[in-house]
């Protein structure tokens, strides 16, 4: 293959069609008949439900169906517990809405088809649910304490799971220890807010029972399973249009929806769309879970880290469905980029009567890597030691390499002591130390951090049986994804993902291997779209989550391409009397070497393969399409966990330092980010812009988690940030521009040595904004352990360092 | 996100938009704007049975210079009043104010009298208004009065007009040789005012404070003027005890909001704050 197209920005696939308003969302969807569709909420955050009538709603002219808690038991099952409850001890039926008891304001209760939406709107109003209120338990301190109220008795606890990982000797490297630094840490719950919200169309035929979804999914496989679950359904083809940004958020909770608006459309013979709003979808379309650490390291006194141990306790809101993803995705950068051999985690998964969690770009990642370098800023301080050098002498070295952590995950590639060292170099360390000091003298609150990260990428579905090794049902090992391409007839060609995307311009970085593969451009490839899984190539790996796409998709497209241009030359070969082995594809046609008329354009070989026999060789079948299903070459040892509880969490590991320099105002408490700057590992950089916008975009979204984005409670489990106003993402103005400094080292295990780039600088860039700030307020004596610093709670850290 | 039902009317006189606000008064909104009440009326947070639409009604939409004073419509938007010659020259506290509203599209349908009508507590407006001593003209069924800004602004969402009565013109008198700034707290997605501080003042020949005027909002449920911290500047030079001095006194007899946006503790804090750096950009201005 050649590497023409590999490793530059190629002219965006998807951008124009976005860029100009002709993207296709599912709201753009209309189908003859379609009803509009509202959902009716809880508004307690924990309440029994006594009764629920809509009879007066189905009177109103114009609706067409609704459902109340007891149809949805009378016509759908429960959902089966899937990889995310891992370690649930009692199976715990969950319905796509409440059916006895709501377990957090905004549950679904509720919903209703109607001619349009306003009167969809009107006949909410018209059904009556009685509830008996229930005390909501709020904090997960609460929930702990025997006699909390509990929001499912069956448990017998609001503690829904609890349990421990140890990896080493963990008891000998406390012993050996010269001191033990200890720190109490918490992230706090936050989201993406992607663009578009959960947006759903379901048509079923009753004719031949067969129900077709257009959904704004990122994981096909949670909807087919929902669906077949739910609705015991054995026909069921899932449409995937453009997505308006995932990030986590549409993975899981939406299979609910998509289960409500089946309902609605089988029961009333018609298509029925749903949109959701904004403030829906920020009640009740999920968050991250908030998390508290109790963190101890054993250290030498040089700064040598030779254990960590903690404790953590998620508070994952209303459901069991979620129980554990925040706990085991600790499993995929544990060690961060770290030596450490000694680890272990204890956890407690606490219900509340709050929002779900759900997984939300890095899931519990950003969280370890606080852990990490919070307690390697501690470390330092305790010993008087560099922060820089703490982190150096702890570093993976990249002789090391291929490295096993102590959990099992296997590290492909990296320069940890490089990065590390590129970032204190560019971002002008030392110069900082003096700017500081000046600073200082005239009172201004300046800081500056250099922290480090992994992003692991392509993920290994047995991980959770490293919690849950009994697990009944396998959630499978490894990974499957496939690609189907195609010489049209016409010699362009079609290619056809097995995955959704969310706007990350899969289209793009796919055709550009595809086009190296095959020696044709990029302009000659045509991505079909929307993901259709009656036809698309999907296997459990098809999932605009997990960091897939680099490993399964392009490796799958990869495949596809190569075995393509096989079949090509072998007919070609045939056609021209040449040797096979010797052909190559170049300018629109196959060429044989050495001879300027042996040559067959595409477009003949076309006509040839779907309309000529007598031209094809004897038993080779026509046509030029070829399917390649990937799975990672590399994935043992530790595919599967077995009594040592090591397992892969994921395959392969980008890395990247991040620098941050800030200004905080002693006044008011707003800190301003002056400087950000990322050096970054991602492997081979297949499209340099798609890259760096996926490294933007997350770094705006960890800095923004930082500096006061979030949902906030009541005491009441009232969420009072309803709305993108009150939830306080960071605006362009507050973002600060990202410095970017690729230093890739190529994978020695994936295709083309390409790595991951999504989930990318959201984990690193809560932890850099929370070391810079730290260090700003260092002359005041104030310690960050918890996020978000918004400017108030910044002002109330400088007033009780005072006092 | 779809309004509950509701009777739309398009008056085309003033005379006629008042005797259908008479007629509908328990349950009838005024339409100027829509940057509040639409978004409201969405989330159906609000549902009147009436709306009436002003836009229909002619002259309504002006920046006038008469007898001393600037008269501003009151479907004049924020886009008008910040890009209005008239204003820059004369009260360019009202302009400052204005380019400091939401966004561009927001600025380009909002109006001032719909903004001043609808008395949000974290409106911007309100704090230029009353520092800049305006009067708002109350049209009803019996004729019209005026308003001063300090009685304008009742409490939370509440203006000094009867039910029957709409906001058809602002008086904003033309004050030479003064100096004036408006800054806020800005939360962060709206850009609405956690708390927002208007100040306009003149020096004396000899440097001391001749007159000053300071408006807050965002800090308690309804904007207001800051008369103790203003007795503590006037006719005194203003150094940095004298705007601290006055700083502290922002929060007399004033009970803060409590919200998320902002503890009492922290509001009042950052009204004492912004005073002080709002007085000082003022003296900064040439």
């Amino acid at each position: 293959m050649t590497e023409k197209y590999i490793g530059t920005s190629t002219r965006s696939k998807e951008g124009p069609r976005h860029a100009t308003g002709r993207g296709h969302f599912t709201d753009d969807i209309v189908l003859p008949g379609m009803l509009q569709a509202m959902i009716l909420r809880s508004p307690h955050a924990h309440a029994r439900i006594a009764g629920a009538d809509a009879s007066a709603a189905l009177e109103l002219p114009g609706v067409a169906a609704a459902l109340i808690p007891s149809d949805v038991v009378a016509y759908s099952r429960p959902f089966k517990p899937g990889r995310y409850a891992a370690g649930l001890r009692k199976p715990i039926p969950e319905y796509a809405t409440a059916v006895d008891k709501v377990r957090y304001m905004g549950e679904p209760v509720a919903a209703v088809a109607a001619r349009d939406r306003g009167t969809a709107e009107d006949a909410l109003d018209l059904i009556s649910i009685d509830y008996d209120a229930l005390p909501a338990v709020v904090e997960t301190a609460d929930a702990m304490k025997p006699g909390s109220a509990l929001l499912y008795e069956e448990l017998e606890s609001n503690i829904a799971w609890k349990g421990s990982l140890t990896y080493g000797d963990i008891d000998g490297a406390f012993k050996a220890a010269d001191k033990i630094v200890k720190e109490n840490l918490k992230i706090h719950r936050y989201s993406s807010t992607p663009l578009e919200p959960f947006a759903i169309i379901a048509s079923y035929d009753a004719a031949s029972r067969k129900l077709t979804v257009w959904v704004n999914a990122q994981v096909p496989e949670v909807i087919y399973d929902a669906l077949r679950e739910a609705l015991e359904l054995e026909d069921i083809r899932v449409i995937i249009p453009d997505i308006g940004g995932g990030f986590g958020q549409k993975i899981h909770l939406i299979r609910k929806y998509v289960v409500i608006v089946s309902l609605l459309a089988i029961r009333s013979g018609r298509p029925v769309k749903w949109i959701e709003d904004r403030s829906e979808h920020m009640m009740a379309a999920g968050h991250s879970c908030a998390q508290e650490f109790d963190v101890e390291a054993a250290v030498k006194t040089d700064g040598t880290v030779l254990g960590l141990r903690f404790k953590e306790i998620d508070d994952v809101g209303g459901s069991t469905s979620t129980l554990t993803i925040h706990f085991t995705n600790k499993l995929n950068n544990l060690a961060n980029t770290y030596k450490v051999q000694n680890i272990a985690l204890e956890g407690w998964s606490v219900l509340t009567n709050k929002c779900p969690v759900i997984p939300n770009r890095g899931i519990g990642k950003p969280g370890m890597c606080y852990i990490w370098e919070r307690i390697m800023d501690r470390i330092a301080e305790e010993l008087r030691l560099s922060p820089i050098d703490v982190r150096k002498i702890n570093l993976i070295r990249p002789e090391q390499m291929p490295y096993t952590t102590p959990s099992g995950n296997v590290y492909d590639s990296g320069d940890y002591p490089s990065l590390l060292a590129t970032a204190v170099e560019k971002i002008g360390y030392d110069k900082l130390i003096e700017e500081q000091k000046r600073a200082r003298e005239r009172g201004r609150l300046l800081g500056f951090s250099v922290v480090i990260g992994v992003e692991p990428g392509g993920r290994n579905a047995a991980r959770d049986m490293a919690i849950f090794p009994e697990m009944k049902e396998s959630p499978g090992s490894g990974g499957v994804n496939g690609a189907t391409i195609k010489l049209e007839r016409n010699g362009t060609i079609a290619l056809y993902l097995g995955s959704p995307n969310c706007g990350q311009s899969h289209e793009t970085t796919t055709s550009q291997v595809a086009a190296d593969v095959l020696d044709i451009p990029p302009d000659k490839i045509s991505i079909s779209t929307p993901f259709d899984s009656d036809l698309a190539p999907w296997g459990v790996s098809a999932a605009n989550s997990g960091n897939n796409f680099h490993l399964y998709d392009i490796g799958a497209v990869h495949g596809a391409a190569t075995k393509l241009r096989e079949k090509i030359f072998t007919v070609a070969a045939h056609v021209l009397g040449a040797d096979a082995a010797q052909l190559k594809i170049e300018g629109g046609a196959v060429h044989a070497p050495g001879s300027p008329v042996k040559k067959l354009t595409l477009a003949d070989l076309g006509k040839i393969v779907y309309g000529n026999q007598a031209m094809l060789p004897k038993g080779v079948e026509a046509g030029l399409q070829a399917t390649y299903y990937y799975t990672f070459p590399h994935a043992e040892p530790n595919m599967v966990p077995g009594a040592d509880r090591k397992v892969r969490a994921q395959f392969t590991f980008s890395a990247a330092a991040h620098a941050a320099v800030v200004e905080v105002d002693r006044e008011t408490g707003k800190v301003r980010v002056l400087r950000y700057l990322i050096v970054g590992d991602n492997g081979t950089v297949i499209h340099p812009n798609v890259v760096n916008g996926q490294i933007y975009g997350s770094a705006a979204h960890g800095i923004s988690v930082a500096l006061g984005e979030g949902f906030v409670y009541n005491s009441e489990g009232q969420l009072l940030t309803l709305t993108l106003t009150d939830y306080g993402k960071s605006s362009t103005e507050e973002t600060p521009k990202v410095e970017i400094i690729h230093r890739p080292s190529p994978s020695p295990f994936t295709t083309l040595g390409q790595k991951a780039a999504g989930e990318g600088a959201a984990i690193p860039s809560p932890a850099a904004i929370a070391s810079a700030v730290e260090n700003a307020l260092k002359p005041l004596g104030v310690k960050i352990r918890d996020l978000p610093l918004s400017p108030e709670r910044v002002w109330n850290l400088i007033r009780e360092a005072r006092r | 996100m779809i309004p509950a039902g509701f009777e739309y009317f398009t008056p085309t006189s003033l005379p006629e938009a008042l005797e259908l606000l008479s007629n509908y008064k328990d349950d009838v909104k005024i339409l100027a704007g829509g940057q509040s009440l639409v978004p409201l009326m969405k989330l159906r947070l609000a549902k009147p049975r009436y709306v009436i639409d002003l836009s229909g009604v002619g002259d309504l939409n002006y920046i006038r210079e008469a007898g001393g004073a600037i008269y501003i419509g009151t479907l004049a938007t924020h886009s008008d009043i910040e890009h209005s010659e008239l204003i820059l020259r004369h009260c360019p506290l009202l302009a400052q104010t204005a380019a400091t509203i939401a966004d561009v599209q927001v600025r380009n349908r909002g109006t001032l009298g719909g903004s001043l009508a609808h008395a949000d507590p974290a409106g911007d407006m309100p704090a230029a208004i009353l520092a800049l001593d305006a009067e708002m003209k109350a049209s009803g069924p019996s004729g019209e009065r005026w308003i001063k800004a300090e009685d304008f602004f009742v409490g939370f969402l509440t203006s000094a007009l009867e039910p029957d009565e709409i906001l058809t013109e602002i008086k904003v008198p033309q004050l030479r040789g003064g100096k004036s700034v408006y800054l806020k707290a800005a939360q962060r997605a709206s850009g609405f005012a956690v708390v927002g501080v208007a100040v306009r003042l003149r020096l004396a020949g000899n440097g001391n404070c001749d007159d000053i005027a300071i408006g807050l909002t965002g800090v308690t449920d309804k904007a207001y003027r800051a008369k103790t911290a203003e007795d503590e500047l006037k006719g005194k030079r203003l150094d940095d005890e004298a705007i601290e001095r006055a700083a502290q006194r922002v929060m007399d007899r004033i009970d803060p909001l409590e919200d998320i946006n902002g503890s009492k503790e922290y509001r009042a804090h950052l009204a004492q704050v912004y005073t002080a750096r709002a007085l000082r950009a003022a003296l900064a201005q040439k």
